[in-house]
């Protein structure tokens, strides 16, 4: 597969997302400016937590407000730029990958790519808040926070395409592939030091939270070559695993006789 | 209205919530998740009061008291069925313009299958709920006769969640996509209403802004009976959740009269 046109093949989908998504301009902001809300919401309950105890199991509210920061731009990203990871299920099961399956461009980039969802938009501007205000987008640190954002978003996609890919062996999985990718959300935003033993295991396996939410979070914290090091290659070894899973998969999958152009 | 016509209105809504109970007992997987799902979040809070040391918390509360508080409030919370997708898919596909013509009313049915389904969920999740309290805490609260009072304010609290959840499906007629507007609801229920920990952590301010709100009655209303018997407090919320209950239907009667008037109107 030739890198530079699947770049090009990507770069047009992502700005044929974000031109459906801003033609309903009053709904994307909508959208954008309730997630931030509803975010600040749900981060009141850390800060009241943190305000009534200061320290848990080592972490202050500046920690907190970077694992926020980290996951929420990382979360947001993966919807905006892959929003169609978690519709695969669906489409395989129904046989929706069919209008995909005859176009010349790679499958799995094309189903990812083809939704965007505008409240990710609203996910990353609390995220970018939230390392502001944890005094963590100085100069310095800014390399590493969009490292940490990136690889984070990677493994969110990924996983989605992991979880989701099990519809190929097991048919309609959209609520147990959904809930997976949720636990996996929901855990990379609670500190690390609350986890250790097996769940910690768990956590960096069956609900991979560690690497969407912990390893990147270290990468800000402390930052460190190693820690980059090992943030990038989780990312890529996430990604070829969804890949491999993915196209072992479509040997299985079975048309669903669709009749549908596809621009 | 006489008797004769009560239990024939009443019959109608009862078999929609009776077909609701039964459809939500065919999804199987989706109770299964709910119940796993309250369990994660049960034990990842159990480790946070496990971390902090939770004798440091709140008095006369200990660790095991502070896990049946949150097993009691996501137990009320995760037994409300999204009404408001419902409404709001009906609204947006125009299918809403064939319930209003059937002889019951659609607010109602709504309100009906939804308490239907909530019903099956609460007697679903409520074991499941107590089950991981139990095994995370390893046993009941200090005084567990509380926890009787939890059923029925935990009933009186899935009633105001359903009713404000219809109110923001019938927002749909004016708005079309409702889910911000549930979005900061359900955000406010949480940090208002105390789902994660009790309302008495929170700073004096907070809890006087909470408790001039209905937020509180949806989950730290029956989750602050598993912190001690208080059969007073009880009364005092339960008192408080029914007159929250005919506010809210006052304010979907008037919200439903407007929505068809606004239906008719633009055609449907």
């Amino acid at each position: 597969m030739a890198l530079r046109p699947t770049l090009r093949f990507a770069r047009a989908l992502v700005a044929t997302n974000l031109r459906a998504s801003l033609a309903l301009r009053g709904a994307f902001w909508l959208q954008a400016a309730f997630m931030v809300a509803n975010n600040l919401a749900f981060f009141t309950t850390w800060w009241l937590l943190f305000a009534r105890f200061h320290d848990i199991g080592g972490w202050q509210l500046r920690d907190m407000m970077t694992v926020f920061g980290v996951v929420a731009s990382g979360f947001g990203g993966s919807v905006v730029f892959g929003g169609g990871a978690r519709r695969l299920s669906r489409m395989i099961s129904d046989g929706g990958l069919d209008p995909l399956l005859v176009q010349p461009k790679p499958v799995l980039l094309h189903a990812v790519g083809s939704a965007s969802t505008a409240s990710g938009w609203g996910d990353m501007t609390t995220g970018v808040g939230m390392l502001y205000l944890a005094g963590r987008l100085d100069f310095e640190t800014l390399p590493f926070v969009l490292l940490a954002a990136a690889t984070s978003a990677t493994v969110f996609v990924a996983v989605a395409v992991l979880f989701q890919s099990l519809a190929f062996w097991l048919g309609d999985v959209e609520q147990l592939s959904r809930q997976l990718w949720e636990f996996t959300l929901t855990f990379a935003l609670y500190p690390r030091p609350l986890f250790s033993g097996g769940i910690s295991f768990l956590l960096y396996t069956l609900v991979p939270a560690g690497f969407a939410g912990f390893l990147p979070v270290e990468v800000v914290r402390q930052p460190s070559l190693l820690l980059c090091l090992a943030a990038l290659a989780a990312a890529l070894g996430w990604w070829l695993l969804a890949l491999g899973v993915f196209a072992l998969g479509l040997r299985r999958y079975e048309s669903g006789n669709h009749f549908s152009a596809r621009g | 209205m006489t008797a004769a016509r009560v239990a024939i209105v009443t019959g109608k809504y009862l078999a929609f919530a009776r077909a609701a109970a039964r459809r939500a007992l065919a999804e199987r997987t989706v109770l299964i998740g709910r119940s796993v799902f309250l369990g994660v979040i049960l034990f990842a809070f159990s480790r946070i009061w496990h971390v902090i040391g939770a004798s440091s918390a709140l008095p006369g509360a200990g660790e095991r008291e502070l896990v049946w508080y949150l097993a009691v409030s996501e137990w009320s919370v995760l037994s409300v069925p999204p009404l408001f997708l419902a409404i709001e898919a009906e609204v947006r596909s125009g299918d809403v313009a064939c319930r209003l013509v059937r002889p019951v009313g659609y607010v109602g049915s709504q309100i009906s299958e939804a308490v239907g389904e909530a019903a099956l969920r609460l007697a679903v999740l409520g074991p499941s709920a107590a089950l991981f309290a139990w095994a995370l805490s390893g046993g009941f609260p200090a005084d567990p006769r509380g926890l009787w009072f939890a059923l029925p304010l935990g009933l009186v609290a899935t009633l105001i969640a359903i009713l404000f959840m219809a109110a923001i499906g019938l927002s749909a007629f004016w708005i079309i996509d409702t889910s911000p507007f549930f979005w900061i609801w359900q955000k406010l229920t949480f940090v208002l209403g105390g789902l994660l920990f009790p309302l008495e952590l929170y700073p004096d301010w907070l809890q006087r802004i909470a408790h001039a709100t209905p937020f509180p009655l949806m989950c730290w209303a029956p989750a602050r009976m598993a912190l001690g018997f208080a059969p007073r407090q009880a009364l005092g919320s339960a008192l408080q959740g029914l007159l929250w209950v005919g506010i809210l239907i006052g304010l979907l009667v008037v919200m439903s009269r407007r929505a068809r008037a606004r239906l008719t109107v633009s055609g449907g």
